[in-house]
């Protein structure tokens, strides 16, 4: 049971807006509610109005936009792992939505609502920024564009102002070239670990690497040191000295005790799945796809 | 959650001792702890805590009370409370311990608590985070009370 | 701009299992609770409440969603199915006559839920592998079958895939 609220249906970006700088904190944006519900029921939050972003125009719009895939706030994560565009752009992005929460979720679920939530468990948040992601935040009084990295702070922490709302976010498809994975590992619903790879090869030599790891921390990160070994590399030496790259990547990745595991465990759990996330990766580089399975996860 | 910290500080350890001591004070150089007020000298106070993680306000008015002094050096706390709207507890045991250290002196913070209730188990790896992030931001602060 | 006010209602206008129904529904109702107590239909039901178990799953224009997390008001417009829509009269569904052929039910708490989601796959596509079933079904939960028989019902009632040349 949920305690009683008003439920606004904006029909514009400046009407929500106007709403949020009215109500405050007596408010929340609503779109698929798959977080927000949950934590009305346990009695965490408590608040006076939803502002149901759904009818607001274009939000669930996938497009191209000057190069980019740009995916509206308001779009499932169902209709992101189908939309053609996303397969055309930013293939792996489509296979990571298909494995997102459950198909419950993934039908209601929205891409916006995920990343202003800020779960540091979730998928989408650790795999874009492979991608150079960019939210668009829009109010009242004008937008702006923050890279995924400044928009995600710290655990359910974003720095959306009050009176604004994510409406789209806006992906940089991979050079021609670039092959990715992404591995997710967990026994429990949300994944205890995910790691996204992708190698861009030339000339038979790595060109350019991507390394993200979410879920193990307060919220998911580039290793910048890791990627920069990888340069110049063969694939067969992404094959023979993956296991390093796991090292560099397991002391540099930032992890916290939670109930998934300590972060000692986490940091080695990170050490093996980069490792085979890269194995992946470099293989599918090569033209071969891995059957390799392992327990409790998920090779996209 | 459990955080230890060492903290330098360049005045002397009686000055330490001495700002510890004024426990409301002492209390407000952590971040989100306000209206920290004596109630009975050197044994009870009372303080309001407020924190904030994403959408999720804990609101809590916090029993401390002193357990343990050993002049010159050391000092323990317990400080407990409830927010009944999110029906969490926070229950904390905090020791203090002040030490000659070079022109000036050190301060070890041991820090132990715990939430019960939904957001102890939602929230459970945020909290060693934060704590430990409060407790840095603490000694920062109370250097500043300490050395201004 | 349209709001429904604080401790109104407002109307909700959908089918249910094929039949037309109107409710005036406030805006926090969850829909497992106007299923289950306003509709009286008792297939779905209340487990983890948090949308992780799947005992609670109905089929909103056709797609799975956790009914325990899931206000009311969305399904103005749109047709809702629940277990008790399987059944044309006495005639089972194909996927509930597998199901009691495969032995894939015990205590029936997650029965319908498996059945909706499953209803679900086959639509999108009838012919999945045995993967791609335990994949889809992934979040619904049994404590009691270990789901192989669950998963053969479900193989059973797929359309075979006819093999090239």
């Amino acid at each position: 049971m949920l305690r009683p609220f008003a439920l606004h249906r904006p029909a514009t970006v400046a009407e929500a807006s106007e709403i949020l700088a009215q109500e405050g904190r007596d408010a929340a944006l609503y779109a698929g509610g798959t977080e927000l519900l949950v934590i009305l029921k346990e009695g965490l939050l408590r608040v006076k109005s939803l502002v149901d972003v759904k009818r607001l125009p274009g939000l669930a719009d996938i497009r191209a936009d000057d190069g980019h895939l740009l995916i509206g706030a308001t779009a499932t994560h169902r209709t992101v792992e189908h939309a053609p565009e996303v397969h055309a752009r930013c293939p792996l992005i489509a296979r990571v939505a298909r494995h997102v929460a459950n198909v419950r979720v993934r039908s209601v679920g929205t891409v916006g609502g995920n990343l202003a939530f800020a779960d540091p468990h979730s998928d989408l948040a650790t795999v874009f920024l492979l991608f150079d992601a960019k939210v668009r935040l829009s109010a009242r009084a004008g937008e702006r564009e923050l890279a995924l990295g400044d928009f995600v702070v710290g655990p359910y922490e974003t720095s959306r102002r009050d009176e604004e709302i994510l409406t789209s976010v806006r992906l940089l498809p991979w050079p021609a070239g670039t092959a990715g994975a992404y591995v997710k590992y967990g026994l429990h619903e949300r994944p205890t670990l995910g790691v996204a790879v992708a190698l861009t090869v030339a000339g038979g030599a790595v060109r350019g690497a991507r390394i993200a790891v979410g879920c193990v921390g307060p919220r998911p990160q580039r290793l910048a040191g890791a990627e920069g070994r990888l340069g110049g590399w063969s694939l067969a030496d992404v094959e023979r000295r993956a296991e390093e790259v796991g090292a560099e990547a397991a002391a540099a990745v930032d992890a916290v005790d939670d109930l998934h595991g300590s972060a000692e465990y986490k940091r080695d759990m990170t050490r093996v799945f980069v490792r085979r996330a890269l194995l992946v990766a470099a293989g599918r580089a090569a033209g071969r796809e891995s059957h390799e399975r392992h327990p409790h996860t998920v090779v996209v | 959650m459990r955080v230890e910290r060492d903290l330098d500080v360049t005045a002397s350890p009686e000055r330490l001792w001495a700002v510890l001591w004024d426990v409301p004070r002492m209390v407000a150089c952590l971040p989100g702890c306000t209206e920290a007020r004596e109630v009975e000298p050197q044994k009870h106070y009372e303080a309001h805590m407020s924190q904030r993680v994403g959408p999720i306000s804990l609101s809590v008015p916090m029993q401390v009370t002193i357990v343990d002094v050993e002049p010159p050096g050391s000092l323990a706390l317990e400080a407990k409370g409830r927010d009944g709207s999110l029906g969490a507890s926070v229950a904390m045991s905090v020791r203090l311990v002040v030490a000659p250290r070079g022109g000036g002196s050190r301060l070890r913070v041991e820090a132990e608590g715990k939430i019960l209730g939904k957001l102890g188990a939602l929230g459970h790896g945020v909290i060693q985070r934060r704590a430990e992030e409060l407790i840095d931001e603490f000694g920062v602060r109370l250097k500043r009370v300490v050395e201004g | 701009m349209s709001v429904i006010p604080i401790r109104s209602s407002s109307s909700v206008r959908c089918t249910v299992n094929g039949r037309p129904v109107a409710l005036e529904v406030r805006p926090e109702a969850l829909l497992l609770d106007v299923l289950r107590d306003r509709l009286e239909l008792k297939g779905a039901r209340r487990s983890c409440d948090m949308q992780v178990c799947g005992a609670c799953t109905v089929l909103v224009d056709g797609a799975p969603v956790s009914a325990c997390t899931y206000l009311a008001v969305e399904v103005d417009g749109r047709e809702v199915t629940t277990v008790e829509g399987l059944a044309d009269g006495d005639r089972l569904h194909p996927l509930q006559e597998a199901f009691i052929d495969h032995g894939a039910v015990q205590c029936g708490f997650c029965t319908a839920g498996m059945l909706l989601t499953a209803k679900a796959l086959l639509a999108e596509d009838p012919s999945p592998t045995s993967e791609r079933v335990a994949e889809y079904l992934r979040g619904s939960l049994c404590r009691c079958t270990g789901y192989r028989k669950i998963l053969d019902a479900i193989l059973a009632c797929a359309t075979p895939k006819v093999a090239a040349g």
